[in-house]
């Protein structure tokens, strides 16, 4: 297999649905109410299926490790800490379990 | 379009959890373009071209298993078919949607973590700032991939490991915001979280559709239990 016509392939395959969207703005705010609306929402249904179940099953027998990372990150937020602070405290958290239960 | 240094700069900082965590997990592709027989060129070249995190390991794990050319560009394709409807959300916020230059800036860029922080930013969007969000998160990305491909072997396995988990601990922290803003944002995301987990673990769907299926449904009843002022609709 030619690698670069597979690498060129794919950053195509990638890209135009990424791009495409841009230059058909026009129409895309003429479409019905609901639908815009639903545009609005899509962040907040990303963000569920963007974390579960993948940040579990990345760790395989360890899941555990990335639920209490994801559970820290998710708490300093909703106190109002910075992503930053949330990132940090994952970090050790997960580092922790992993730790703690990898002997 | 005019420069804004401000905007760059926001856009940059907003960034830098992201290039976190690509930088982390590119050192992951790196590491696998390597062990997979391409060149430094190669591997490095794919991140380049491609910037996209869970495509370009379909990419590769579909190379690794033998799969003909065309089965590889549209599994990449399907998995990459969400950004259809990001790219259309993130659209409806520019700032300035007539820029040509802006919206190939832009459509390159809307990756899964971008196109979160900047739907998250709660106002209208400047290229300025993106172009920072982007850059930065770009950066991440392809430097890692080349320092993975270089010296993945080189990090104890346990800090690869924990690694990982920034990338979910931002979509976690945007999450936490917004429900701390309005606790519907919980329900939507549960939905969602238990669809795809539904899908993946019990049904095995592949992971593109899955997500598509669960976004989209969450979407619908997202639309359905925010009121119009709430879901930001004018």
């Amino acid at each position: 297999m030619n690698k670069l016509l597979l690498i060129f392939s794919c950053s195509l395959a990638t890209l135009l649905p990424r791009i495409i969207p841009y230059f058909a703005s026009r129409y895309l705010s003429r479409l019905p109410r609901f639908i815009r609306k639903c545009m609005l929402l899509l962040p907040v249904a990303a963000l569920g299926a963007l974390i579960f179940p993948l940040a579990l099953t990345d760790f395989g027998a360890m899941w555990y490790a990335g639920l209490a990372g994801v559970f820290a990150a998710f708490l300093v937020s909703l106190f109002r800490g910075p992503m930053i602070l949330s990132i940090v405290v994952a970090l050790v958290s997960t580092t922790g379990m992993l730790l703690a239960f990898s002997a | 379009m005019a420069i804004s240094c401000k905007e760059l700069r926001e856009g940059v900082k907003d960034g830098f959890p992201i290039f976190l965590g690509y930088f982390t997990t590119a050192l992951a592709f790196g590491l696998l373009t390597r062990t997979s027989g391409f060149s430094f060129v190669e591997g490095v070249l794919t991140s380049a071209v491609t910037f996209a995190g869970s495509g370009q390991f379909l990419m590769m794990n579909l190379y690794n298993a033998g799969s003909l050319f065309l089965s590889i560009v549209v599994s990449v394709f399907f998995i990459n078919s969400r950004y259809i409807f990001m790219a259309s959300s993130l659209s409806q916020r520019l700032l300035d949607p007539s820029s040509i230059s802006g919206r190939l800036m832009c459509g390159f860029g809307t990756v899964d973590e971008v196109f979160t922080v900047a739907s998250f930013k709660g106002r209208k969007l400047s290229y300025s700032y993106m172009a920072g969000l982007i850059f930065i998160s770009y950066i991440g990305w392809v430097s890692g991939t080349a320092l993975g491909f270089a010296a993945g072997t080189i990090l104890p396995e346990v800090v690869q490991k924990a690694a990982v988990i920034t990338v979910y601990a931002m979509f976690a922290s945007l999450l936490g915001s917004e429900a701390g803003r309005n606790a519907k944002a919980l329900l939507v995301a549960a939905l969602s979280a238990l669809l795809n987990s539904l899908f993946i673990l019990v049904l095995h769907l592949s992971t593109g559709l899955s997500f598509l299926i669960s976004m989209i449904a969450a979407t619908i009843f997202g639309a359905l239990i925010y009121t119009d002022k709430e879901a930001g609709l004018e």
